[in-house]
Order: structure tokens, then C-alpha cells, then sequence
């Protein structure tokens, strides 16, 4: 298996949250589960996936649902640095319009940081 | 015969040496014993060290703290050797030196000679010791009798507790079992009628449970051991006897408690002794009861998994219609036991609506939402006027109350037969390819968002011809995401290259040996995710 990190780093209230290697059916579980307990009241939440090399369909599903519960939870998200492998499942899935994804972690934090982020 | 020299820590003062060159040694807190040891969890006399040819062997006296050597309850007389180390209460007895090792040729002398000769000797001194111990031997003697047959883990628990009732005669008693995560839950329990449900307090259950002490508490705002702990004191009990179950391989499987106020009942150290010796025959046969249930769930679960599997493979058509306008195969390789790719067509007379579709996940929940995915898109072909219109339909029935945000990928088509057109609409697959003249283009056009997460969306409509003798090639991501053992993927450029190589075979041939391909390339490496192929080839209009 393919290592598998999620680093976390705080950066002025923002959650910076980086996954590595894969997320698919075999690790999504764990990436899931740890993912949404960062979905706390409020939380502004950065996903870096600079460093995923893969993303498939269940990988897909863990993000959607992310999003969904930071939404309830009056939260925001911003993906950013997606790798040209992870873009075009995105593209394909036609996924790229459902989310707020920025080109690196500094416009994503910037973007949470600016006028109308929660 | 070798002297055994023992390292003794009691639980309080100094660790002392001590040497044996007597053929038989008593520990135990009694002055009665060869070897006393000041410690209130140690019975009267514990356990016994004697010489067996060249063998040091120690055995446990029925003890109400069970003897661990090395961390393990004795079964029976054991040999011992130095190293080894042995808690009898809550002192140490490490082995210093020992016997020379040789073969064995003695008879071990068996635990019911050992009590036999225990109750003799007891009995010369004291006439109500035994009559106590033949009181003891028949309710075991019982309880293992009832034991050895078929019983249910209810029945064995209302035995245990129905026999406790009647030797012990306690206001309240309960077994406490642990459940899968290690909690202790009350399993069974029963109350004189009038008396009050009672709380047992946390230390109490810690000291049975982790230190696997049996216990008996005479007083409980007198016994140091639960000295502050509110709980017991609270309550007014005044007198109570626990003990855990333990079992040799799963440690400690809960515990049986009994208590009473101390105007009906003080419960006495042979009550103890009695409630220790119902818990290790309950413990033996609870471990039994435990392991068969948790085979037959599992059989159960197989069962089932392959009945969900027979189901669902059932759902997928792989009877093909033989026309003379078109070839049409299709193939699903799941991943799991049940998996989330499904493919489907339906022909009437002038068309042929296809779909091959990918549901995000694994498992029952994906084997679900595809089942519900393949009943919508059967039904909305009846009514729709194109593969755009199906998709837009079944997207606002998959959006409805989507909670666990599963998504469904999907790429729908119609045939013409008359004419080869072909409409069609994607929700977010991956493209699929059209094969003409042996070479394979993607289909890039009409893409949408896969199915289920946005609610309201209208699919863009596709539009395109296949030639007579063009293949429509649909897969899902289960074969370019397919990995060989160096985890490199099978990519879009493999099946491309491969799709050149079989694109003149016949619909079933390219669909077959596209998957032998992906299959060829993965080798050893576990399939990870559900594959699923379908290829039409147009052939002519209808004569």
C-alpha cells in the first residue's frame, strides 16, 4: 500500500489539511472518516492535494461529502493544487464547478482569508 | 532431588529468598503453610510446589485468585523452571534455580486427588470444613453436569446465576459480561423481590476485572480496598462477593457479582471459595458458547454476501439479443463480493438504449444504489425521448436525499437501427471510444456532472453516426485504473494501444480480450476496483 499521510497545520484559524498517495476505495474509509471530523462549527478548511498522486470515484465521494457537512456546519472549503492526474478525474467526473479550487495552499488561504469567508 | 530456590516479593515489606529441599511446599497466607506469606489476596493455603521425579511442579490449592505462571491460570499441575514467574494474590514468586531438566516418567498426581487428600487433611482438623467442601464438590459436580450438553449462553447464565441463588442466597446477583469492545455489560441478573437495583462501583469492578482478584467485601465503608468509593457506600450494601471469569486464552471475560445487605446476609471466605469455583466452570463453557455463536455469524454473513452477489449479477443481462444490425457484448469483473459498475440495454424494434455506468463506493451500499440506478434507467427508457432526457430524469431522482453523497458515473446511449445515429449523453464517465476503420477515437463530447450530487441539472445531448462495422466501446475507470504490482496504471495509452490490436474482432471477442489484456497487465496485483466493458459494433440497416 502506498503511504498515506494527512499532515495538518493551522494557519490563522484556516485548517491547511494535505493528503498524500492515493485515495481510492482501500483508503478513502480513513481519509473519510478522518476528514470530516476537521468539518467542526464554523471551521475554514483548506485541502491541499498536491501531494495525490491518484483520486478515484470513492476518493470523489469523500471530498462531496466534505463539503456537503462543512456547508451545514456554516464552514468553507477551498481544494487547491490539484496535480494534472487528480484534474482530470475532476474534469471527467465534471466535478471541477462543484468545488472552490485554487491553483496553490497560498490562494486557498488567501481566498478563505479575504472579504465574505465565514 | 534438586532444592527449589525461590525470589518472593510480597506485596508489602522486602522481597526474601527462600530454599526448599522438602519434596512438597505450601504457599499461602495461613500459618498452617509451609511457606506464609503476608497477603490478604492470598487464600489460607494457595498453591503448592512438590517434587515429581527430577520436576519441580506447581499447582494451585483452589485458590480464590487463581495461580498465573507467566501471566496464564494454571490448568493443572505444571512444571516448573527458573525464569518462570509466578502471582499467586498480589505477590511474585520468581523460579531461581531449578530441577535439571530430564525426561519425564511420573504420574501427575490429578487436581481431584489433590483436593481429596486436601479435604482429608482438613477433615482431621475440622469436621464443618468438611461438610462445607462436600457441599462445594456436589454443586460443581452439578453445574458441570448441566454444563456438558447443549446450552445457550441465556440458559447457562440463569443456571449460573439460579445456583448461586440457592447455595449463596444473596438479596441481588449479576454477571457481567465484556462485549466485542471490551465494555462490561450486565448479561443477566436477578433480585430478591423488595431489593433495590444496585450500582456496583467502578473500583470494584476494576479490581476484579483488570487485576482478577476475587472479592469479598464484609464491610464495605470498613475495607480499604474500596475505602472513598462513594458508590458502595451510597447505596448502603454492606457485604459482597465477586469473582471474575477467566478463561486461559481470552483473559478475563467479565465477572459474577453477588451482594446483600449486611442484616440478611454477610457473605464468609467459603462463600467466596464457592462463588470462585462457579465462575471458572461458567467461564470454560462461555468461551465455548462465544466461539460457536460468532462461527455461525460469520457463516451467516457468507451466506448472505453470496446471495447479494447472486442477485446482483442476476440483474445484469448476459443473454445478448443476435441481430442482424448490430453485435452487442458486455462483461463485469467485481472487485469486492458485490461492487458498483452495472451495464444494461434494452432493444425494441427500431432502437437500442444502452448504459454503463460506475457507482462511487464499494460494497452493499454501491451494490444498492446501483440496483436502484438500473431500475430508474429501465423505466425512464419507456418515456424519454433521449439518452440527455434518461440522464436528466434519473439525476433528479439520485439528487433526491443523497446524504451519503454516492454518485453514480454513467454514460447512456440510443441506437438507431435504422440509420446507425447514435444519441447519447454522459454524466460525468470517462469518455468512451469509437472504433472505425481499426482505430480508436474519444468520444469527448456531451459531458456532464456525474449523477446524484447536483440536483436540477439538464444532460447535454450527443450526437453521432457509426458506420457500418464501427465499434462503440464503453468502459469503466476499473480498467485504466487498474494497477500492476509496481502500481503503475494500466492508463488510457495501454487501451488505446490495445483496442488497435482487437478492434476487427467481433463485439464479444474485443470485449474479452480487452479484459484479458487489463488482467494480463495487473498479474499478481489484487483487482481494486470493478471493471466493466461493453462494445457494439453497428453492422448494417435492417433488411
Amino acid at each position: 500500500m502506498a503511504p498515506l499521510k494527512i499532515l495538518e497545520e493551522t494557519n490563522g484559524g484556516i485548517l491547511v489539511v494535505a493528503p498524500a498517495g492515493r485515495i481510492d476505495a482501500v483508503t478513502s474509509d480513513e481519509i473519510e472518516r478522518r476528514l470530516l471530523g476537521l468539518a467542526t462549527a464554523g471551521a475554514r478548511l483548506v485541502v491541499d492535494l498536491q501531494a495525490v498522486e491518484y483520486i478515484s470515484s470513492a476518493g470523489l465521494r469523500v471530498l462531496l461529502r466534505l463539503a456537503k457537512k462543512v456547508k451545514e456546519q456554516s464552514g468553507r472549503v477551498v481544494l487547491c493544487s490539484l496535480g494534472p492526474a487528480v484534474h482530470q478525474v475532476f474534469e471527467l467526473a465534471g466535478f471541477l464547478a462543484l468545488f472552490e479550487i485554487e491553483p496553490d495552499r497560498g490562494s486557498a488561504v488567501a481566498r478563505l482569508s479575504g472579504p465574505g469567508s465565514a | 532431588m534438586k532444592p527449589l530456590h525461590l525470589r518472593v516479593t510480597p506485596p508489602a515489606g522486602a522481597p526474601f529468598g527462600h530454599e526448599c529441599s522438602e519434596p512438597s511446599l505450601v504457599l499461602g497466607r495461613s500459618r498452617s503453610a509451609d511457606l506464609t506469606i503476608l497477603d490478604q489476596y492470598l487464600s489460607r493455603r494457595h498453591a503448592r510446589f512438590f517434587v515429581d521425579g527430577d520436576e519441580w511442579l506447581i499447582e494451585d490449592m483452589g485458590s480464590h485468585n487463581p495461580t498465573l505462571l507467566n501471566e496464564r491460570p494454571l490448568s493443572g499441575p505444571t512444571r516448573v523452571q527458573p525464569g518462570d514467574i509466578l502471582r499467586l494474590g498480589a505477590t511474585h514468586v520468581a523460579i531461581e534455580t531449578g530441577p535439571i531438566k530430564t525426561e519425564t516418567h511420573g504420574i501427575f498426581k490429578s487436581a481431584l486427588q489433590v483436593a481429596a487428600q486436601q479435604a482429608v487433611q482438613e477433615a482431621q482438623r475440622d469436621q464443618p470444613a468438611l461438610n462445607r467442601l462436600t457441599e462445594r464438590l456436589k454443586l460443581l459436580n452439578e453445574v458441570h453436569r448441566a454444563l456438558a450438553g447443549p446450552i445457550s449462553l441465556e440458559a447457562l447464565l440463569e443456571l449460573i446465576l439460579d445456583r448461586a441463588f440457592s447455595h449463596l442466597k444473596p438479596e441481588e446477583a449479576a454477571i457481567l459480561l465484556k462485549d466485542p469492545s471490551g465494555e462490561l455489560a450486565r448479561a443477566a441478573s436477578r433480585r430478591l423481590p423488595g431489593a433495590e437495583d444496585f450500582l456496583y462501583s467502578k473500583s470494584l469492578i476494576r479490581e476484579v476485572t483488570e487485576k482478577r482478584m476475587a472479592a469479598l467485601v464484609e464491610d464495605a465503608s470498613a475495607d480499604e480496598r474500596f475505602a472513598g468509593s462513594e458508590s458502595i457506600e451510597a447505596s448502603g450494601i454492606r457485604s459482597l462477593v465477586a469473582a471474575p471469569l477467566l478463561d486461559s486464552a481470552e483473559g478475563c471475560l467479565g465477572m459474577i457479582v453477588l451482594n446483600s445487605r449486611l442484616h440478611v446476609k454477610r457473605f464468609a471466605e467459603e462463600d467466596l471459595e464457592l462463588l470462585v469455583s462457579l465462575a471458572s466452570a461458567a467461564a470454560m463453557r462461555i468461551r465455548n458458547i462465544t466461539l460457536a455463536e460468532e462461527a455461525a455469524r460469520h457463516l451467516v454473513f457468507e451466506k448472505e454476501l453470496d446471495l447479494a452477489r447472486e442477485v446482483q449479477m442476476s440483474m445484469l443481462p448476459r443473454e445478448f439479443p443476435k441481430r442482424s444490425e448490430f453485435e452487442l457484448a458486455a462483461t463485469l469483473k467485481t472487485a469486492r463480493a458485490v461492487g458498483g459498475d452495472l451495464y444494461d440495454f434494452v432493444a425494441d424494434g427500431e432502437r437500442l438504449w444502452l448504459l454503463l455506468g460506475d457507482v462511487s463506493g464499494k460494497g452493499f451500499p454501491a451494490a444498492l444504489l446501483m440496483a436502484v440506478t438500473k431500475t430508474l434507467f429501465r423505466a425512464l427508457v419507456q418515456v424519454e425521448a433521449s439518452p440527455a432526457a434518461v440522464l436528466t430524469a434519473m439525476n433528479r431522482e439520485l439528487s433526491r436525499d443523497n446524504e451519503s453523497g454516492m454518485f453514480v458515473t454513467a454514460f447512456a446511449a440510443c441506437l438507431e437501427l435504422r440509420s446507425g445515429e447514435l444519441l447519447f449523453s454522459n454524466a460525468g464517465h470517462n469518455r468512451p471510444y469509437v472504433l472505425r476503420d481499426g482505430a480508436p477515437a474519444r468520444v469527448e463530447e456531451a459531458a456532464g456532472t456525474a449523477l446524484g450530487v447536483v440536483a436540477g441539472l439538464t444532460y447535454p445531448a450527443g450526437r453521432l453516426r457509426l458506420e457500418p462495422g464501427s465499434v462503440l466501446y464503453l468502459y469503466t475507470d476499473g480498467v485504466t485504473e487498474a494497477l500492476e504490482p509496481g502500481r503503475e496504471q494500466y492508463s488510457e495509452a495501454r487501451l488505446e494501444a490495445c483496442l488497435r490490436e482487437v478492434a476487427t474482432l467481433s463485439a464479444r471477442r474485443i470485449v474479452e480480450a480487452s479484459l484479458a489484456a487489463v488482467q494480463a497487465f495487473s498479474g499478481t496485483a489484487p483487482q481494486s476496483d470493478d471493471i466493466a466493458i461493453m462494445a457494439l459494433r453497428y453492422l448494417s440497416q435492417p433488411a
